[in-house]
């Protein structure tokens, strides 16, 4: 069990910088927003918002306006400001949105010792906070020429080009502004460790950009305050502070919430931090980014100095204008990111599809480590690693593939990705490798052969810069007994963030992704195209096969066919012998029929359709000859109701269809004359239309209907079957069975199905469209 | 006046005796030469003075010993003998013997019919067409410049 806290020192009563001293330890917990002292350059009252009664006053009041804090308490504020000055504050506090947002509300002539004050108010809690603040010569016409330049300004940074060009545009803005000596741009990363992202500064000063400062550095409560406030001026750092009289409100009995206050005191840890920087005075300004604190604009100075009213505000509204053009420069900037990460992973994918070897893209120039920002990348493919950049081990791969393959978000079907900045949190083994490998980006390629890239990224100390050794603060003895203290050090010196790197942005996961259906596109390509090949090969294979076969099985028949003929023919045989002979002669020949067909339906599912323009009207009286029957000789009718539509098909294989069908009709017709009618239903045709399979909807159906026998419905499926007969094989004219599943697949290769209404005594009508034949249906 | 030679390629002996059968029927007085393998045929063709100079060739395709392919091949790569009608009768249906044959210059291809009266049908039609309707070269109306016709 954690031990409890132990007390804080303010714990007893209000707190006050002035009193109570604040540690490293508790300085998360340190009340920065009710710090009860203001910093002396400026005087405060606090005024009740009913009738403007002076509740309290900060102690410095007889120096700056003029009247000790006993001698106002309880007043009107017209005893400190005078008359004018009270009605102002009045008519500033009834008209104006000051709640929680300072306004400047007048200035206070100079009187005897004390100097001309800049009055600013707002409201907060149920009270009026007056801060003054000295007006030095010459900041009257201010106002004008900090408009002027703000115009030029907000040209400039709307005009960057990219996030960190944008950046620099306003630390050079705000600097050209201020006149101060550094002005940062200090960016939160998302453990809120920070960095000078942009810097402008006094050239003589050492650059401090690209440093990386560990989150203790502004805590948690100071960010807090940034997402409230526009601006925190400290212009004399190490100043003295001096403290509200009383320390709490005589009607609430609560501390001020100092939050809006521009005088707030500083905690002690930042001046104490400041100082140890050599600065000696700050003005900081947050950058939100969707009401998240995304960074500060730091300006430092190394002497004490001052801020005039009009150039803070000058500065605010930069800040302004900057977090409300930071999204749309970061966007800008994730773009141009975005599309060089890509357009270099298609090029890289076009070249390996050249190379026809997805290893072109590691050991190619350029290559996968060219484009995502890593000190390292791998490729598991052909049952290896292949690396470049830092990597770990082959032996640490392959144990973090395996580890990768188990994991079920690596095999997500809609985003299959792993990525972290810091792998040994994850996965134990990884510590051995963390120093190249704290930060992974995984994305698994083809799942059957565990095939996958994988991105490292170093520890951070390795890439980054640290300003100064955050796990080495320097103990020193302070005025408030000892304590620890931001360091004292700013040399440059490294620091590991253990087992972390920088993290991967969403532009780079989403890169891997793309990345991913890019090559997965290629692989399945590839496959394709193997597959077809090993399909042409197997194709031809069995054509081979089954004209081998036909061949050998015929030479031996065509032998026995002879021999029978020559035992026919002589003259020793009885007539019962010359009958089984006769019969071996027949099923030879049955069995020559049978090995044809069983050709012919091998080549038709594979040969290449010839597709043109086709009459069907033609291609059916074709059909008829075809079948031996000739229009007019008693035998038969046939009907075609009205003419057939113009089809795109293989002319040869639809006629095929429509003989098989006739030459079918015919035979089970017998031994009547047969009546035979063919016909089509349009495919607007609704009403007419018989009941046909789902993908026949949107077709023409075309039919060829008889009158004949019929087949009994429990057979209607067996008759597509090869080689299938219903019926003993010398009636209704034999034939070996192979019309029909020939006729069948002539359908299918025109992408179209085939099946039959049929009763027993009823006819048969056999259906069938041929799709790849019509033009597109109007949708 | 000798009428010429018939070279048949056929290995087996019924399919021979069924070409002697219809060469009867159709009345053809020709001299029948056989050859069992593809390399007889070859060796009988050879240049020389023993050489078979045919006037239509019956080649089976699949033969033991140097098949009816080589002996197509050799036949139709020889000026002296590519003039000659060259008739292809096997067992095969085989699209690509069918493209090969051709494409060496055979003059026709015939798939021996399973059935003996088919059969017979088939051969007596071979011979009177090759040997009765067709127009061919005689050996001296070759004009000189066909003769040294590069082989292919």
């Amino acid at each position: 069990m954690p031990a409890p806290d132990p007390p804080l020192p303010w714990a007893s009563g209000l707190y006050s910088i002035k009193r109570h001293g604040v540690s490293l330890t508790n300085c998360d917990s340190e009340p920065v927003q009710t710090p009860g002292c203001i910093q002396a350059h400026g005087a405060m009252l606090v005024l009740r918002l009913s009738d403007l009664t002076i509740l309290q006053v900060s102690e410095n009041s007889a120096e700056l306006l003029g009247e000790t804090p006993a001698a106002l308490a309880g007043q009107d504020v017209a005893k400190a400001v005078g008359a004018a000055g009270a009605a102002r504050l009045r008519e500033v506090i009834d008209r104006e949105p000051i709640e929680r947002n300072s306004l400047y509300a007048f200035t206070l002539p100079a009187r005897g010792a004390a100097e001309a004050m800049d009055v600013c108010v707002h409201t907060v809690d149920g009270v009026a906070v007056v801060e003054c603040e000295a007006r030095r010569d010459g900041e009257e016409g201010g106002a004008v020429d900090y408009f002027r330049g703000l115009r030029g300004a907000v040209g400039r940074m709307q005009a960057a080009n990219g996030l960190r060009e944008f950046c620099l545009r306003v630390a050079e803005e705000v600097r050209a502004l201020s006149g101060l000596d550094r002005v940062m741009i200090y960016r939160f990363h998302a453990d809120m460790h920070g960095e000078v992202f942009a810097e402008a500064k006094r050239e003589d000063l050492a650059p401090w950009l690209g440093f990386h400062y560990p989150e203790g550095d502004i805590p948690r409560p100071a960010r807090e305050i940034f997402k409230r406030i526009w601006i925190r001026p400290l212009p004399h750092a190490a100043g003295p502070l001096v403290e509200l009289v009383p320390l709490a409100n005589p009607d609430t009995g609560h501390p001020l919430n100092m939050t809006h206050c521009a005088l707030r005191g500083a905690s002690v840890m930042y001046s104490e931090y400041l100082a140890n920087m050599g600065v000696a005075a700050s003005l900081t300004m947050p950058i939100l980014r969707d009401g998240e604190l995304w960074g500060l604009i730091a300006c430092q100075h190394n002497t004490p100095t001052h801020f005039p009213y009009q150039m803070r505000s000058a500065c605010e509204f930069l800040a302004q204008v900057a977090t409300l053009q930071l999204k749309n420069a970061e966007e800008s900037e994730q773009r141009a990111y975005r599309l060089r990460l890509e357009g270099m992973h298609q090029q890289l994918v076009a070249t390996a599809a050249q190379d026809g070897n997805l290893v072109a893209l590691i050991d190619r120039q350029p290559s996968l480590l060219d484009a995502m920002e890593a000190g390292g990348v791998a490729l598991y493919h052909l049952d290896r690693w292949w690396c470049a950049g830092i990597t770990p081990e082959p032996a640490q791969l392959h144990a973090l593939a395996e580890w990768l393959n188990a994991r079920p978000d690596f095999a997500s079907a809609t985003r299959p990705v792993f990525c972290t900045d810091s792998l040994p949190q994850d996965y134990r083994a990884g510590a051995k490798f963390a120093a190249v490998a704290s930060g992974v980006l995984a994305v698994p390629l083809t799942r059957a052969r565990r095939d996958m890239i994988v991105w490292f990224r170093p520890e951070t100390i390795q890439t980054v810069n640290w300003g100064g050794n955050p796990h080495e603060k320097p103990l020193v003895t302070g005025p408030h007994g000892p304590r620890l203290t931001p360091r004292g050090s700013f040399e440059l010196f490294t620091e590991s963030v253990h087992q972390r790197s920088l993290p991967w942005s969403i532009v780079e996961v989403d890169s891997a992704l793309r990345l991913r259906m890019l090559v997965m596109e290629l692989v399945a390509a590839r496959a394709l195209r193997e597959l077809n090949g090993e399909l042409t090969r197997s194709n031809g294979e069995l054509d081979a096969f089954a004209y081998m076969a036909s061949h050998d099985l015929k030479e031996p028949l065509r032998g026995i066919h002879r021999h029978a003929h020559q035992l026919l023919k002589s003259a020793q045989s009885s007539d019962d012998d010359r009958k089984r002979v006769e019969v071996i002669i027949r099923l030879t020949v049955r069995m020559d029929s049978l090995l044809d067909s069983l050709l012919h339906f091998s080549r038709v599912g594979r040969a290449v359709l010839d597709f043109d323009e086709v009459n069907l009207n033609e291609v059916v009286e074709e059909a008829l000859e075809m079948v031996g029957v000739r229009r007019g000789d008693g035998t038969f009718t046939v009907e075609v109701p009205r003419p057939l539509p113009g089809l795109h098909c293989d002319r040869v294989r639809v006629r095929e269809i429509f003989s098989n069908l006739l030459s079918n009709a015919l035979k089970y017709s017998a031994p009547a004359p047969a009546r035979i009618e063919i016909g089509y239903h349009a495919r607007g045709e609704t009403a007419s239309r018989p009941a046909a399979p789902a993908e026949s909807a949107g077709h023409t159906i075309f039919f060829v209907r008889d009158h004949g026998i019929g087949i009994e419905p429990r057979h209607h499926e067996q008759i597509f079957l090869m080689f299938k007969r219903l019926h003993a094989r010398d009636d209704y004219g034999g034939g070996v069975g192979a019309g029909l599943t020939i006729v069948q697949k002539l359908v299918q290769r025109h992408g179209g199905r085939v099946w039959i209404d049929s009763a027993v005594g009823a006819g048969s009508t056999f259906y069938f469209t041929l799709p790849f034949g019509e033009a597109p249906a109007l949708a | 006046m000798n009428p010429g030679t018939i070279l048949v390629l056929e290995d087996c002996d019924e399919d021979f005796e069924t070409v002697c059968d219809a060469a009867r029927r159709a009345g053809v007085t020709h001299h029948l030469r056989r050859a069992t393998t593809g390399d007889e045929c070859i060796g009988m063709l050879r240049d020389g003075a023993t050489a078979v100079a045919p006037v239509l060739v019956l080649l089976d395709l699949n033969t033991p010993q140097g098949d009816g392919r080589e002996a197509l091949r050799y036949i139709k790569q020889h000026d002296r003998l590519r003039s000659v009608p060259l008739v292809v009768l096997t067992t095969s249906a085989n699209p690509r013997d069918l493209g090969f044959c051709y494409d060496c210059g055979a003059n026709a291809y015939h798939v021996k019919p399973v059935r003996h009266d088919e059969h017979l049908r088939v051969l007596g039609e071979i011979f009177h067409y090759w040997l009765r309707a067709v127009a061919l070269p005689q050996k001296h109306e070759f004009p000189a410049r066909y003769v040294n016709l590069p082989s292919r």
